[in-house]
This record gives structure tokens, sequence and C-alpha cells, in this order.
């Protein structure tokens, strides 16, 4: 079975909201319920470990009564960063196998969290490629200082999966080593830890600004909108 | 796979042959859940059922007034408590007292609201609230509701929110994959009709068991197909 830690600790700064953009209204339901209940019906989760903005758990356990999630939920208070609040959610997950999604994820399908627990492997991210050409450059000179091969690059998705025991003990190592990371699969490769990708699709992406939440919208209006 | 369906207003009319459709004929529905009020035709109609129920069947008939907020309430607890998910809902029970706008006593169209809007409203959120996952919710609303009718006002507009209480329903609840189905009867020999329109002769209009088979379309696999906001049933 898996533990989700559904990193739901943002304060959508960008968004430009008055409160988290987790509990913006996409469709008219808040952001967060649509990974819940993605994650809701996937039997091998057994417990979803979300964290919340400081002085906002009452709300987000309001969305959790009102939406009626069956899965067990334990509340954890967000950390300073994405990695420091991982790092104080990782002690919580029951199971030995975790899951890290993120809410401002939206459009996250069950069949997404089942791809990653019917993988062999057992680290694993979901990422897409790259459509676009990155350049390695000096910002300091603003020299272009050569090309990559975006064929061996990909864009890093959620929800990933993990041993909870080579989580831990990555994020334990870059605490000693004082390097900050911005996502979990880097973070345990770069310990050392064998990480697995699977195609991901590029509808799953993350909401952040004010047209992310227009498009999401629009992917998630009714199929039979498309009808002639 | 076992199904189990809830229908409201089913001591007569529509309600009950709805009812009646699915528990005698239904390959999947195994249980049906029947509110109505108290009243001699809900014990006949049980009775009456409970007579003709199949091998592995069976009625659960909960007495109460949908326009009654905190017992519906207790009622639907109770019958998921009993029966555990209900897959298939259908909002039927339905009050008119047709008089013209000046003679509306306003106790009488927040009764009429209670039953026709938030009765259905009551009964999906309680449910949904205690983590019940609808397979098909059936409104019935009215072509009274489209177009509003002279001496109907409670009725029409009662009917006019169901519609649209079900245009929402079915996009907020489509994140649970759940169909909400809005059906609009035209002249129906219902009670209901009765009150509505007393002089004419209810055997020229279309009869309760017709609506009740459409209903039951709609739950039959070739249902999903079949796919509107706002069906209307008319002779």
């Amino acid at each position: 079975m898996y533990s989700l830690i559904l990193l739901n600790g943002g304060i959508g700064s960008r968004t430009g909201a008055d409160q988290p953009k987790q509990l913006l209204k996409l469709r008219g339901i808040p952001i967060l319920v649509y990974a819940l209940i993605s994650a809701d019906r996937v039997e091998k989760i057994s417990q979803i470990v979300v964290n919340y903005p400081p002085n906002w758990r009452e709300k987000i356990e309001e969305v959790l009564e009102a939406y009626a999630i069956s899965t067990p939920v334990t509340l954890v208070e967000a950390g300073d960063s994405r990695h420091s609040s991982v790092a104080a959610m990782i002690p919580h997950c029951t199971n030995d196998d975790v899951i890290i999604h993120e809410s401002a994820r939206p459009l996250v399908r069950s069949s997404d969290f089942q791809q990653l627990i019917d993988s062999q492997f057992r680290n694993v991210s979901l990422m897409s490629e790259i459509s676009f050409t990155v350049a390695p450059v000096d910002p300091e000179t603003s020299a272009v200082t050569g090309s990559l091969d975006r064929s061996r690059l990909r864009n890093v998705q959620l929800p990933q999966k993990f041993s909870r025991s080579d989580l831990q003990e990555a994020h334990d190592s870059a605490v000693e080593k004082q390097i900050e990371y911005t996502e979990d699969a880097t973070l345990v490769a770069d310990h050392g830890f064998p990480v697995h990708f699977i195609e991901g699709s590029d509808e799953n992406f993350k909401v952040t600004t004010k047209t992310d939440l227009k498009m999401a919208g629009f992917l998630l209006r009714p199929e039979e909108d498309d009808d002639e | 796979m076992s199904k189990t369906a809830l229908v409201t207003g089913a001591s007569r009319g529509i309600g009950l042959e709805t009812a009646r459709r699915f528990i005698l004929n239904h390959d999947d529905i195994t249980t049906v859940v029947m509110f109505a009020r108290d009243s001699e035709d809900f014990d006949e109609a049980v009775r009456q059922l409970e007579s003709e129920l199949p091998i592995g069947r069976r009625i659960v008939p909960i007495k109460v007034d949908v326009g009654a907020r905190p017992a519906l309430k207790k009622a639907v607890k109770q019958a998921y408590d009993q029966v555990g998910n209900i897959d298939i809902l259908v909002n039927n029970a339905g009050y008119t007292n047709p008089v013209p706008l000046q003679q509306v006593k306003m106790s009488d169209f927040e009764k009429t609201m209670e039953v026709n809007l938030y009765g259905p409203f009551t009964i999906v959120k309680t449910l949904l609230n205690r983590g019940n996952t609808f397979d098909l919710i059936v409104n019935i609303a009215s072509t009274a509701g489209i177009n509003g009718r002279s001496g109907w006002l409670t009725y029409s507009a009662s009917k006019a929110a169901v519609i649209n209480m079900s245009q929402v329903m079915r996009e907020e609840l489509s994140i649970y994959g759940t169909r909400v189905v809005c059906l609009s009867p035209g002249r129906t020999a219902t009670a209901l009709r009765r009150t509505l329109a007393p002089d004419e002769d209810p055997t020229t209009i279309m009869q309760p068991e017709h609506v009740s088979q459409v209903i039951y379309t709609l739950c039959s696999p070739v249902g999903r197909f079949i796919d509107s906001e706002n069906i209307v049933v008319r002779q």
C-alpha cells in the first residue's frame, strides 16, 4: 500500500489572489479537490498526508469534510520551502512506499497514480518530453555556452513514487550537504538511488498563474463542448 | 452488478411506476429505497410490490415528507446506513397548489420550493457529504419550468430552478463520473396533474408508466448515450 504526500502548502503569491491557490475555484470546485478525488479512487493509496499553509488548517479541513474523502487523511503544517515540507511529511507516512503529488496539478487522473503503482521500478516519476529547445548559458556574461540534446532531457512532473527509506535517506543527506532541491526525483537520483521515469501527459501541468487557471478550466470543461 | 436506487414520491404516479419497473425488470437494480409520505396509497403500493418481488430483490420503504428538511436528512442517513451506496437517485416527489399571483401565500410558495427544489438538493448533498458516489441522478422537472404558465407561478418557478440546479449538479458531479439528467415531462396523468388541470380527462394524456419507461431507459446500458441538459417527455 502507498501513502500519498499531497503538497498543498503554497500561498499562491503568483496567482495574485487573497487566498492560497489550492483553495481557488476551478469550474466552481476548489483546486485541491481534483487531486484528492483522483487519489481517493485509487485502492492502493491507503493514506493521504496533506500539508496546509499556516493559518489555513480550518479551511482545508472544511473541504476534506464536505467532499467526504474516504481515504484517511493526516494533516501537517507546511514548512518554509517545498523541500522542507516534504521532509516534514515523510515521517507521517505509515506505508513503506510513498507517492508525492501537489494539489496545484488538478488535471492528474487516477490512472496516472495507477500507472506509477504498476511500474516495476520502486522510484519512478512521471516526466514529459520537452517540446522546445533549452540552451545552457552564463547569465553573468549573457553568453550561450553550448547546446543540450533535448532528447536526453525531460520535464519533471508529479506524481512520483519512492521507497520511503530511499526518500528519507536522500533528504537526510541533502540536509547534511545543505543542498535545497525543488523536486524529489532528481534529489533521490543525485543521492545514488535508481530513479526511472514514465511518460506523463502534457495536460497534467502545474497551475501557477492566472493564465494556467484559465487553461485548466478549459481542459476540464465537459467534453460535449467539443461536439459539433 | 448489484445496484441500489432511491426513488422519491414513490407512493403513486411516476415515482411508483419507476420503483416498480426498477425492481421488477432492471437487470442490475436489486434494492429500491422508496421515499413517500405516510399514506394508505403508500402502504398499499408497498404491499403490492412486495407480493411481486423476484428472489434476491428488495424494496426498502421509508415514510418521510421530502418537504420536511430535518426529517428528510434523517431518512437519507437511515437509508444510507441501511443499504449503503445509492447508485441511482430519482428525485420525483413534487408539490403544487396553483393560484393566481395575487393570492399566493408565502408559506405555500416556501412549501413548493421545499418539496420541489430543496428536497432534491438536500438528498444529494447529504449523501455526498457521507461519501456516496452516484452513477446517475434523475431530477424530474416539468415543461412548466421551461416556460412559465399563468396561474402556476410557484410551481413553474420551482421547476425552472430544478432545471438550472441540474445543470450545476451535472458540471460539479462530473468529477465523480456521475451523470445528472433533468427530465421534464409534459402533461402526465398524475395526482399533481389533477391539481393543475382538474377538468382534463386523464385518459387522453401521457401516463406515468410512459415516463417511468424513459427513466428506465436512462438507467439501462444504452442510457448513457442519451445526453441532454433537459430531456422533454411529452405526448
